[in-house]
């Protein structure tokens, strides 16, 4: 019998997106976000979580995200301490590992997929939060 | 490592801290009754010690504590005397039992002998300490007090009357009467009051043959004098004091010393004794999980989010009588920063408890190695969180035994060099920004950069023929397993040290630097970032947002009788200093009319004419206020910004004034060159 990952289904930055539930620590409402000034490039900022900061995504700093991006409703915080925006939450899903397909050619987010899941006929893209955070920090290294 | 030990790890790192404590308390002369508390407390920290080792299963750990728990209770029983030397042992005994922890919570294996270097001492210890011909010295027989009271002594109140009688302390009988339905909590007051005169030797129950009603007791207190008010005793609690034993009758040739400290207790203002520290020795401690503080402090800061959004409730109301809302706002405020930072306060630490462990083992490698070392520290008084300090110790060991092996020469070396026959060893602490900075500095030989080039090369870790810098070669030292030692001495060398210091330095978010130079001294930089601090601001703004300047750096604020603009000069105190708009630092537009208000930033710690000054220009100056920063997490680290503090307006970016500067510069370098 083969492995199954619960995947939160959600959409983020104009996209159908999963997220690996043991990826997150927890989904909470959207609070506005502190602009940093200076801040690294795909940060836009921070907001208070658990008496800490914790740094947002800016999905406009991804290649391949929205230009503007309208008022999320939710914020996905990941386990590496790491806001991610959400315009919505479609619900939970079991899929099986090994049934992940490679990104599609071209596609601007594949080096922050970790592939793609078949789910009622439709290819959504599963998000890979260490492949997010190395993007991140060669956006921070890059000139 | 199981992680259910995990408590049992942390209490006995605690009964280090507490043994550590105590030891110091009795370097320095005190009080009788201090001194035995101080013993005591050493007593049960190591036989707590021994049980836990036992608990944890390693059996020579808990020998080698048994065998310390010996040595104090022959202290406590007056059969060993409180000295240098003895203290000095003691404290060897204690920090090879501390590392020895260490190394087995690295999952290392026990020794077979982990007071080995110190057997010689020990075993003169317990020698001086038998009695001879197993007779054992009892001067109980000089209490004025009848046979059957006499036979209720314990051994151990046997052997406290003789000590103190030999000490040249008197003895007295404090006799009380209490009520049946409250004698406990009387008896324990009264024995608390008699305590801090002196040492409670014993509370003796005593029956008396006549109608009143009650229980009767005895207190046996050791004290020059007594102060009878001070015991607390109340008016039908028939007081009788006795004196109960002279030491003018001890034979003299049975008496101490006369060296033999017997001061009167130096009480603090609540009359309690104090460590030299200043922290009451018999306070309750409490020991509670650092989660649970946490925990804590995330719910006060959801408390301060509603109170923002309270605050900000209010304002919109625009009520006419709104202000005395607004002002118990202000008060709730206030309040919650008090709170915060006790909470802060908890788990901070002053870095002197660190220094604490280094001193002695200092005096032992510079008594070994015959090196002799004048040893100074500076910045005890900083704070740092008590899990960044413990995380500390071992690559700090490792710094210092590193220094006194190999960095300072032996004496006629140094003295042939024209030095002074003492080597010197400085470890300083200083806040940087959002860092703190410890700097290990030593006067010895500096590192030997041709052989750790030649080392480096022959290790294959450097190219032959290449041009290394002095920066590259110092950084070379770091690397694992690298050693230009031919042979490990017994105190360092061994390859392993410098890259585990670097390891734990980095996995602190910290940096090391080393840099030398040759026959004139060493210096090791680390660099570790704070989490939380309470930092002194100035709070000015900039368009619509407020930042906090550290008043550490700030040198004045000045108003210009005219806007200016960056890249202007302004006079200050005389001076003529570049002047830079904190917008144009930061990345944000400057505002068109330039600015009058002008924030003087200079170094910290450099004069005036040596270190940089510069103008930074601000739109509005807020006033000054003690800020609760909380660093920002790696993801998020901007230029200029140490961290951000929660106010009632929304998050305040506390600037790093260091790297202000800096941007500043930066920024004025860029209008010269025009780009």
């Amino acid at each position: 019998m083969s492995e199954t990952t619960l995947l939160l289904h959600t959409r983020a930055a104009g996209r159908e997106i999963l997220l690996r539930v043991a990826d997150l620590r927890e989904v909470v409402a959207f609070t506005p976000v502190t602009p940093l000034p200076s801040g690294p490039p795909g940060i836009q900022g921070v907001v208070l979580h658990e008496g800490e900061f914790l740094p947002v995504l800016d999905w406009t700093a991804i290649e391949g995200g929205p230009t503007r991006q309208g008022p999320p409703m939710a914020m996905a915080v990941l386990r590496p301490r790491l806001g991610l925006p959400l315009d919505g939450l479609t619900g939970t899903l079991e899929s099986p590992e090994e049934d992940l397909l490679d990104p599609a050619e071209g596609d601007p987010w594949a080096p922050i997929l970790a592939g793609l899941c078949r789910v009622g006929g439709q290819d959504l893209a599963l998000l890979d939060p260490d492949r997010l955070l190395a993007l991140l920090h060669r956006l921070r290294k890059a000139p | 490592m199981d992680p259910s030990f995990d408590d049992v790890w942390a209490e006995c790192e605690d009964l280090f801290v507490q043994a550590r404590q105590r030891l110091t308390t009795l370097k320095s002369p005190q009080p009788a009754h201090v001194v035995q508390a101080s013993v005591n407390a050493l007593f049960r920290a190591t036989h707590t010690l021994k049980g836990m080792a036992g608990m944890l299963g390693f059996p020579r750990f808990s020998q080698a504590a048994h065998r310390m728990e010996d040595i104090f209770d022959l202290m406590r029983q007056g059969r060993l005397r409180s000295t240098d030397s003895l203290i000095e042992t003691l404290e060897s005994g204690i920090q090879a039992l501390e590392s020895g922890l260490d190394d087995l919570r690295r999952g290392r294996p026990e020794p077979d002998d982990y007071l080995q270097a110190l057997r010689r001492q020990l075993g003169e210890l317990e020698a001086l300490a038998r009695p001879p011909d197993g007779a054992v010295l009892d001067l109980t027989s000089l209490l004025d007090l009848p046979p059957d009271a006499l036979k209720a002594l314990s051994d151990y109140e046997r052997t406290r009357v003789t000590a103190v009688l030999l000490a040249g302390i008197p003895i007295h009988g404090v006799s009380i009467r209490l009520d049946l339905a409250t004698f406990d909590e009387r008896l324990r007051s009264i024995s608390e009051a008699a305590g801090v005169q002196g040492e409670l030797i014993s509370t003796l129950p005593l029956e008396m043959h006549d109608d009143r009603d009650g229980l009767f007791f005895l207190l046996l207190v050791a004290a020059p004098a007594l102060d009878l008010p001070r015991l607390g005793v109340l008016p039908g609690e028939d007081l009788e004091v006795m004196e109960l034993a002279d030491p003018a009758r001890v034979p003299a040739g049975l008496k101490a010393d006369p060296g033999t400290p017997a001061m009167p207790a130096q009480p603090d203002a609540t009359g309690a004794p104090t460590s030299p520290g200043g922290v009451p020795l018999d306070v309750e401690v409490l020991r509670l999980p650092a989660q649970r503080v946490e925990a804590l402090e995330a719910r006060l800061m959801a408390v301060a989010q509603v109170r923002d959004s309270a605050s900000l409730v209010l304002r919109q109301l625009q009520a006419p009588d709104v202000e005395r809302p607004m002002a118990m706002m202000g008060e709730i405020e206030a309040g919650l920063l008090e709170v915060q930072k006790s909470l802060l306060q908890m788990r901070m630490v002053k870095v002197e408890s660190l220094f604490q462990r280094i001193q002695p083992m200092v005096k032992a490698l510079s008594r070994d190695m015959g090196k002799p070392v004048r040893l100074s520290f500076q910045g005890g008084n900083l704070e740092l969180e008590r899990s960044l300090l413990g995380r500390l110790a071992e690559p700090f060991l490792h710094l210092v035994r590193n220094a006194l092996d190999h960095g300072l020469e032996g004496p006629s070396e140094r003295v042939a060099m024209g030095k002074t026959e003492a080597g010197s060893l400085k470890i300083s602490a200083s806040q940087r920004g959002r860092n703190i900075r410890f700097d290990i500095r030593d006067d010895g030989r500096g590192f030997d950069l041709a052989r750790i080039e030649a080392r480096g090369i022959s290790m294959g870790l450097l190219r032959e023929g290449q041009l290394h810098s002095s920066d590259d070669l110092h950084r070379l030292t770091l690397e694992p397993g690298f050693s230009t030692q031919e042979r490990a001495s017994q105190i360092s060398g061994r390859g392993v040290g410098m890259d585990v210091v670097r390891a734990e330095v980095e996995g602190l978010g910290g940096e090391i630097h080393i840099s030398s130079e040759p026959r004139r001294g060493s210096l090791v930089r680390l660099s570790l970032p704070l989490s939380r601090a309470v930092v002194g601001c100035l709070k000015v703004r900039c368009g619509q947002q407020a930042f906090g300047i550290p008043l550490s750096h700030v040198l004045r604020v000045q108003a210009s009788p005219f806007a200016l603009l960056g890249g202007s000069r302004v006079e200050v105190l005389g001076e003529n200093l570049p002047m830079e708009s904190l917008q144009a630092c930061l990345g944000l537009s400057e505002p068109v009319g330039g600015q009058r208000l002008l924030v003087v930033l200079r170094q910290q710690g450099a004069t005036a004419d040596t270190g940089l000054e510069i103008a930074l220009g601000v739109d509005e100056v807020l006033g000054r206020s003690e800020l609760l920063l909380r660093s920002l997490p790696e993801l998020a680290q901007a230029p200029g910004i140490m961290g951000g503090s929660l106010q009632e307006e929304g998050i305040l970016w506390v600037l790093d004034p260091e790297a202000l500067m800096g941007l500043a510069m930066e920024s004025l370098m860029r209008r010269v060159a025009g780009v």
